[in-house]
């Protein structure tokens, strides 16, 4: 009898807490910043690992178990994960998470997007988005933007508490902005010279706009196209010249040209951490911190 | 001796093209010889880790039309035989040029109930409908329904394309069992995924049992005479998947084909198949390698008249990534042969197969393949031996492939 009363109670969910709204995220990032926002009334999962370059991440049968179950899907957008997230969605046969559902978001659309292609392009060009540079989140003012409207899709997904996700995310929102104006303070100290980088790839846009820096050559000769070497004698050339004292790239991309480079122009390599760890419980804003401190090591304030 | 001479002399050539090359930004400085060396060989330990941006599954920007891609699939061959024992639709055939297909991909959501999705394909003398399916988005309890001329989900390979293989050509025992095309045909099929902490899928389909091309171990010719239930294919399937950590990932299946087979009147065919898919990828890895194991092991029983022909068989294949721009891969095949077979006559002892390959990916929508196998069906004298070398094109926004 007892076996059957608790039973029964599973069953119904009685005695059980109040059911949190159950986020879904692509990248690591955004689920930092989803946790920050919905704090207890959430439940979040990142499917991508921090480390993993998320343009190439596998299509696990995995992700289907939390996709099926999500009330909301957060995702990067800008083409970003179209490599992946695409067979996921269609396997996970949630109908709230699918385009055009109250719990499908994609947040490019709240991000100011930089590099959008004008006029024809096709793949003779190289590795172009067409709808733009889909790397902002290295930004924290898009970064705010994007925890303002993750807010918004939950406080109309779970009304009741409307008015805490909007408090919360309004908070998020005015302390990133706080530390994006921080960060380009403090790098604005350094003189123009000093604030010279080259980057592996054209993923930094975001990241070089935020803190006031100038790229003067990219080791990729376009994005995507692997380095020839007349292009690296030529960028080698370029940072002597200009005196660069930094490459830039994140820890996925390879690092081997790099640092020859780097020793041969007496520069630093900043390998640029791919995402938040979410999973060891840090936030967004300690991860960008750290970020602008490893930026500033790297330019030797 | 010689060997050093010709690396010396590329050195020289290399070093004075390169400043040559870079001569009009002499002003900067230009590195010494040394210097370019070390660069050219850490560019060498890069090597190609250099497309990170694309998007694999290639990117119109959005609108109201489909998503369509073409994909070309051609190969040069070099066959020993005269009568290689081919067993897939697509596959190189003879000495010589072979179009193996050009396919026509074109997907959209219909509206937020359906998907649909079909796989058109030219050959040089015809086009065929190799799948034009339906799929639900939104029904309840983790069920899923797809409907219309589709590929069945029997272990791993069989519901994929040629241009999502690892090799030039179909695992024979494919051909074998379900047809040159494959087990496909016109039906419906539902899955489910159970409320489960890990990823488990139970599916179920009906497709008509007829086809040469699609269905040979049942009713081979083309006419379905159907008077019930019991004259449909029914292909069920178990799939589930394990993450160790996140560098391994299982996929492991189980399969089962029954339907009416040609040979007399009441006559089943039963085909049970068993797969896994056993890949490790680091995740820290910046050259982005992955070494994925492929299994699938078939077995046939076929009721025939006065008889029941059992017959087994498989393949196994290792592929290495080792970065984005190369692959190699071995695959080993078995298909055992039963005497008095109506099917394969001739197919009454074992066979094995072996192939090596090598892929050069100079993109994403592109792949140049060198396949080398050898045959050996020991109802014919000599092993057999052959060497493909095919090409394969990608146009237009090609949906992103499952895992």
């Amino acid at each position: 009898m007892r076996f059957l009363t608790c039973l029964a109670m599973v069953l119904l969910g009685a005695g059980s807490a109040p059911a949190k709204v159950r986020v879904v995220t692509t990248l690591p990032d955004l689920a930092a910043l989803a946790a920050e926002v919905g704090g207890d009334l959430v439940d979040v999962t990142a499917l991508a690992a921090p480390s993993m370059d998320p343009h190439f991440v596998d299509a696990r049968p995995s992700f289907i178990v939390p996709l099926s179950r999500a009330d909301l899907l957060v995702y990067n957008g800008v083409e970003l994960e179209i490599g992946w997230l695409p067979p996921l969605l269609v396997n996970a046969r949630n109908s709230a998470i699918q385009a055009g559902g109250a719990g499908h978001l994609d947040v490019s659309a709240a991000v100011r997007r930089m590099e959008i292609p004008a006029g024809r392009i096709d793949r003779s060009m190289g590795d172009i988005h067409p709808g733009g540079n889909p790397h902002f989140l290295l930004d924290p003012r898009a970064a705010a933007r994007v925890a303002s409207v993750i807010g918004q899709r939950l406080a109309a997904l779970d009304a009741p508490h409307a008015e805490t996700y909007l408090r919360s995310a309004s908070r998020v929102a005015h302390m990133l902005d706080a530390l994006a104006r921080d960060g380009a303070e403090r790098l604005a100290r350094l003189p123009v010279e000093k604030r010279r980088i080259v980057t592996y790839h054209r993923s930094l846009t975001y990241l070089v706009d935020w803190l006031g820096l100038e790229v003067v050559a990219e080791v990729e000769p376009k994005p995507g196209i692997a380095p020839s070497p007349k292009h690296i004698a030529s960028v080698l050339s370029t940072m002597r010249a200009q005196g660069v004292k930094a490459i830039f790239q994140e820890e996925w991309y390879p690092r081997s040209t790099s640092e020859t480079l780097g020793k041969l122009a007496g520069a630093k390599v900043l390998a640029i951490r791919g995402g938040t760890r979410f999973e060891d419980g840090e936030k967004y804003s300690e991860r960008i911190r750290k970020l602008i401190s490893e930026v500033e090591d790297a330019l030797g304030r | 001796m010689r060997r050093d001479s010709i690396l010396r002399c590329r050195w020289a050539i290399t070093g004075t093209l390169l400043l040559l090359l870079i001569s009009p930004a002499a002003a900067q400085e230009p590195p010494s010889p040394d210097e370019l060396k070390e660069l050219e060989k850490s560019l060498g330990r890069d090597r190609a880790t250099a497309r990170p941006d694309v998007p694999a599954a290639g990117g119109a920007a959005q609108s109201m039309n489909p998503d369509i891609a073409l994909i070309l699939d051609a190969a040069g061959a070099w066959f020993q035989s005269d009568a290689p024992l081919q067993t897939g639709g697509h596959d190189p055939r003879e000495t010589g040029f072979n179009f193996q297909q050009l396919e026509m991909f074109i997907a959209a959501s219909v509206d937020p109930i359906f998907r649909l999705e079909s796989n058109i394909v030219f050959a040089l003398f015809g086009v065929e409908v190799e799948e034009a399916f339906g799929t639900t988005l939104a029904l309840p309890w983790g069920l899923q329904a797809r409907f219309g001329q589709l590929l069945t989900r029997f272990g791993r390979k069989n519901a994929t394309h040629p241009h999502a293989w690892h090799f030039v050509d179909q695992p024979l025992m494919l051909g074998k069992v379900f047809g040159s095309e494959g087990s496909r045909g016109l039906g419906v099929e539902v899955s489910w995924i159970p409320p489960l902490p890990w990823y488990v899928e139970v599916l179920a389909s009906s497709t008509g049992a007829a086809g040469e091309c699609c269905a040979r171990s049942f009713l081979g010719g083309d006419s379905l005479d159907v008077d019930g239930l019991e004259d449909f294919l029914y292909t069920l399937g178990l799939k589930q998947f394990f993450d160790f950590g996140v560098d391994w990932s299982l996929l492991f299946g189980l399969s089962a084909q029954l339907g009416p087979n040609g040979s007399g009147l009441g006559n089943r065919t039963e085909i049970y198949g068993l797969d896994l898919y056993l890949r490790y990828r680091p995740a820290n890895s910046t050259r982005r390698t992955a070494v994925s194991l492929q299994i699938e092991a078939l077995l046939r029983a076929r009721q025939v008249p006065d008889d029941s022909l059992v017959d087994a068989g498989g393949y196994a294949e290792l592929v290495w990534n080792i970065d984005p721009s190369w692959e190699i891969g071995g695959r080993y095949e078995y298909g055992s042969g039963v005497d008095g077979d109506p099917l394969d006559p001739e197919w009454d002892e074992d066979r094995h197969r072996g192939a090596l390959q090598t892929t050069y990916y100079p993109s994403h929508f592109s792949r140049v393949r060198l396949q080398g196998s050898v045959d050996l069906p020991l109802w014919r004298d000599a092993p057999e031996w052959s060497v493909v070398a095919a090409v394969e094109l990608i146009i237009g926004a090609h949906g992103a492939h499952s895992f």
